[in-house]
């Protein structure tokens, strides 16, 4: 093990880390991608920075441009740049074409950072990727950023936890803000393991805004890399995926002296609780008046009303519906939760993708009886039946398999294109889920032919 | 050379200036139309009955290869991997192949597996054959069960040249066994043509062909079909094997006519083994039929190989495709195009384009090789209507933008990637190809055969239509287009 992969299992902030320290992660397990695609995942979204892939062209060529991560500036995060390895850089060494593709990429390009991604190829050829991005970070003058994460490390949770320590190590405390012109650091916060998927991001800030607590950074949706840098100036730390990037949080605690607090913005009680949270922590440490306290304490209360008010008519439609549900990290729990706001009763949720932390919520939220470690798709599929669910709500690697099975099925995950964020993440999502229950084609598809029916009346007439 | 600020390069990387340097760009590839070895190769291997995909390798890898194919396809893609982690890379996988085998052989229960390689197995050096052969030794799998191999390393070659690999390593497996169980000194013939499809992403093409060759009365065999299986009905019961080339017709292959396969590029190697190793058994291996052109030729050389004359069946067909290219052809002739993809696709695009005056002006692939290049100058050549266009092999994405911005068509053709370079191009762009993403049932239309005239003129024409209505003013909005 490598120092940084140490570092990553090696996570204080989990008080699972007790009895071994490679629980805390979640475990490798068949069937799901690899700790390169779990880095890429999480700085993928700082926008104005270029993504450099060093491997072959599989790493790149199949991940670029799928992630629905929005932006509202540059796009160009969105651009696969890679080294495209051939035999002869293997056999040859890739290091010069490597420093080659860093340049050519400033200068065609003049991103405010360049992220490295080393791949399985170079790290088995024992390739010194963090030596060559530092030396050409002082050629160009301009960061250049190692991400050590080759595939076979482990899975991409792993990789998840490799890029926050990469952000801890090269990105976080770099920058500067301009006290005169710049907002209240005491009083600001940090959105951590958000990644604006579907621009859940811009349901969260405007609720914020209204609550007057300023966002100094957010990883990583939606972030330029400066706002990312300065990030050690916030005054507290939100951590919504904990099981990706508790390790930022529990750094920057460490390093910068920044508390965090756990929360998630799927479901309406979810989002009232993080944004009370948030005022509960400034005003037990008298950054906040009482009248301020208050008055916005109030005013979460109308938001919370006003969203309840408008999921009555989704929720005449929902409430009494099953569910089963399978995602990762915080949506494994916060989920949960969402649903039950809309009056559906979660029948199993799959935990191969959640963390101890995570399972302990599950746990307290629908029982162990309804944790389902085994997510094969025979499994989810024999759970969705034996228990009558009306519909499979997971990412979207179980989409087609659901439809093959007549059960409706709803994205979550990053290939969704509806914010299911914060209060009108909430109603999106009641709709989403109205919308699937009551689409016609169902009958059409689960209605055999009309002369099958026939037939079958033809047979039972016989015997 | 200064660098810009931000601001100055989005203006700056539209210009001729930055042109010439993107083509002088030499370590970094900037969104590639292509995708690595292994993808091919399960690919190839899904068109076989009860055959699973089998990846000794990098979990990662096989997760993108199956969400990959599963997004174009709106189907699910069953795919299994060894999974080497730390320790494989250190002592190599032998321990991989001999549990991932008993596991997939286990829980799966297939007639076959298809093992193909991520690069960690291939910089390792892994040595499948011997490692395969221990497997057996172990137990992990019978004696005498089919496992074809094929090293795909992503550093060598791309999809269309794993597709090959696979493809050949099965047909040599299953044509073993063929020898083993004919005890009669010679081989009997049968009237059967075999066809090779190729890495070909439109299911609908391998049905257009079963019908071109029915309306013929031309038995046949496809080596391999996937179109069950990537286009499987919807029952209320998932099935991992739904359909494909049945085993013990691949391993009696050879005893038929001939082959003829339909993607050059994509299937040198096999036809090569085919024509070295089948006993009287002639192997062609020719463009697409994509266009009328294209379609003839294929029906000629199908019609010669089987010596069955075409049908007056077969000429009503194509009569229907010239009438519909006769039909629009005053909407497609001088518009200029650009034109991307793997190989095989872009000549048979190329091609047809070129019968109804459509002017190719960039056409550019980034797995075509110097043949190709060679051939495609030469397609280009003989029409007036190639005269403009530059053929550029070995190339991605961000050389296209530069192309586009420069020297402006009036519309691309190529998959799904091409989008946002069209976007900044502002140019409508048709897909066809590989991967579809962003559009539904595109894969259930044929782009070969004389049907696949008629649905490329269609796409190209009412696209060209919807356009001009969406942006006329009220002056020039008309009934009647």
């Amino acid at each position: 093990m490598n120092k940084l992969e140490q570092i990553a299992f090696d996570q204080p902030g989990c008080a699972h880390n007790t009895s071994g320290h490679k629980k805390c992660v979640h475990k490798p397990s068949g069937g799901e991608s690899c700790a390169f695609d779990g880095a890429y995942i999480v700085l993928n979204p700082i926008r104005d920075t270029a993504h450099l892939v060093h491997g072959g062209i599989t790493c790149g060529a199949h991940n670029y441009e799928s992630r629905g991560a929005y932006s509202s500036g540059s796009r160009l995060y969105k651009y696969c740049f890679t080294t495209d390895l051939s035999e002869n850089d293997i056999v040859f060494g890739a290091e010069e074409k490597l420093r080659n593709a860093i340049i050519e990429v400033h200068e065609k390009f003049n991103p405010s950072a360049i992220f490295v991604y080393q791949t399985c190829i170079p790290a088995m050829t024992g390739e010194d990727t963090e030596k060559i991005c530092q030396t050409a970070a002082e050629d160009i003058q301009v960061p250049v950023i190692p991400v050590i994460a080759p595939g076979f490390m482990g899975h991409k949770n792993l990789g998840n936890r490799i890029a926050g320590e990469t952000l801890l190590k090269y990105v976080i405390g770099t920058g500067e803000i301009n006290r005169s012109l710049e907002i209240d650091s005491e009083l600001s916060v940090n959105i951590i393991g958000e990644y604006n998927i579907a621009g859940d991001i811009w349901n969260i800030l405007p609720l914020y805004k209204k609550i007057g607590i300023p966002v100094m950074a957010k990883i990583t949706g939606d972030a330029d890399y400066s706002e990312v840098a300065k990030a050690h100036h916030a005054g507290l730390n939100l951590m919504v995926c904990s099981r990706a990037l508790i390790n930022i949080a529990s750094g920057m605690k460490e390093k910068y002296g920044i508390d965090y607090i756990e929360v998630s913005y799927f479901g309406i009680n979810n989002t009232t609780h993080a944004l009370k949270e948030t005022l509960i922590y400034f005003h037990n440490r008298k950054i906040i008046t009482d009248q301020f306290y208050f008055e916005k304490m109030e005013m979460i209360n109308r938001m919370e009303n006003e969203a309840w008010a408008s999921l009555i008519p989704y929720k005449k439609i929902l409430n009494g519906r099953k569910a089963v549900v399978y995602s990762g990290g915080v949506k494994s729990w916060s989920m949960i939760t969402a649903l039950t706001d809309l009056g559906i009763e979660v029948t199993a949720a799959g935990t191969k993708k959640s963390s101890e932390g995570d399972k302990d919520k599950i746990e307290q939220l629908i029982g162990k009886d309804r944790m389902l470690e085994d997510t094969s798709p025979k499994s989810l599929l024999e759970t969705i039946k034996n228990t009558n669910a009306d519909f499979l709500i997971a990412g979207s690697r179980n989409q087609y398999l659901a439809y093959k099975e007549k059960i409706p099925y709803l994205d979550i995950n990053q290939e969704r294109h509806t914010s299911y964020g914060g209060y009108a993440g909430s109603i999106n999502l009641a709709k989403d889920l109205c919308l699937t229950l009551k689409s016609p084609v169902w009958e059409t598809v689960k209605s055999s032919a009309p002369w099958e029916n026939d037939l079958e009346n033809i047979f039972k007439a016989a015997t | 050379m200064s660098v810009k600020t931000v601001e100055e390069v989005k203006e700056w990387i539209n210009t001729e200036e930055y042109k010439e340097l993107n083509f002088k760009r030499e370590a970094v590839v900037i969104n590639p139309p292509k995708a690595c070895q292994p993808l091919g190769a399960i690919f190839a291997a899904s068109g076989f009955e009860k055959t699973l995909p089998y990846v000794h390798g990098s979990q990662g890898c096989t997760a993108y290869f199956r969400s990959n194919l599963s997004r174009h396809y709106r189907e699910p893609f069953s795919t299994v991997s060894d999974s080497m982690t730390e320790d494989a890379a250190v002592f190599g996988g032998l321990n991989n192949v001999i549990d991932g085998l008993r596991n997939a052989y286990t829980l799966y229960k297939p007639s076959l597996i298809a093992m193909s390689t991520s690069c960690m197995a291939e910089v390792i050096g892994d040595d499948l054959n011997a490692f395969i052969g221990q497997a057996r030794e172990k137990g992990s799998i019978p004696e005498d069960f089919p496992v074809p191999f094929a090293h795909t390393p992503s550093f060598v070659g791309s999809h269309i040249t794993g597709y090959d690999s696979m493809l050949k390593s099965i047909l040599e497996e299953l044509n073993q066994r063929q020898k083993k169980s004919t005890s009669v000194k010679g081989v009997e013939k049968t009237s059967l043509i075999n066809i090779i499809p190729g890495f070909d992403p439109h299911v609908a093409n391998i049905r257009e062909i079963k019908h071109m060759l029915g309306l013929m009365g031309i038995k046949n065999l496809i080596l391999a079909d996937n179109s069950d299986v990537l286009d499987a009905p919807l029952t209320g019961e998932y099935s991992m094997y739904t359909g494909g080339t049945p085993l013990q017709d691949a391993i009696n292959a050879s005893k038929n006519k001939g082959t003829i396969a339909l993607q050059k590029n994509s299937t040198m190697n096999t036809i090569k083994y085919i024509q070295e190793k089948w006993e009287d058994h002639p192997a062609f291996n020719l463009y697409p039929p994509m266009g009328i052109k294209l379609t003839d030729d294929f029906v000629e050389k199908i019609s010669d190989l089987s010596g069955i004359p075409v049908s007056k069946e077969l000429e009503k067909y194509r009569g229907r495709a010239v009438d519909a290219a006769t039909d629009a052809h005053q909407y497609i002739h001088g518009k200029r195009f650009a034109v991307f993809g793997d190989p095989d696709e872009v000549y048979g695009i190329v091609s047809f384009l070129l019968e109804i005056g459509g002017e190719p002006i960039h056409v550019l692939t980034a797995t075509g090789n110097k043949t190709f290049q060679r051939e495609m100058e030469l397609l280009l050549a003989s029409s007036p209507h190639g005269q403009g266009a530059k053929v550029y092999a070995g190339f991605d994405l961000w050389h296209m933008r530069s192309l586009l911005m420069t020297d402006p068509v009036d519309m691309m053709i190529g998959d799904s990637h091409g989008k946002w370079a069209a976007r900044d191009a502002n140019i409508p762009l048709v897909r066809i190809g590989y991967p579809i993403v962003d559009r539904v049932n595109l894969h259930r239309y044929a782009v070969v055969g004389y049907q696949g005239a008629i649905n490329m003129i269609t796409w190209i024409v009412n696209t060209f239509l919807d356009e001009l209505d969406r942006n006329s003013d009220d002056a020039h909005f008309e009934l009647l287009r």
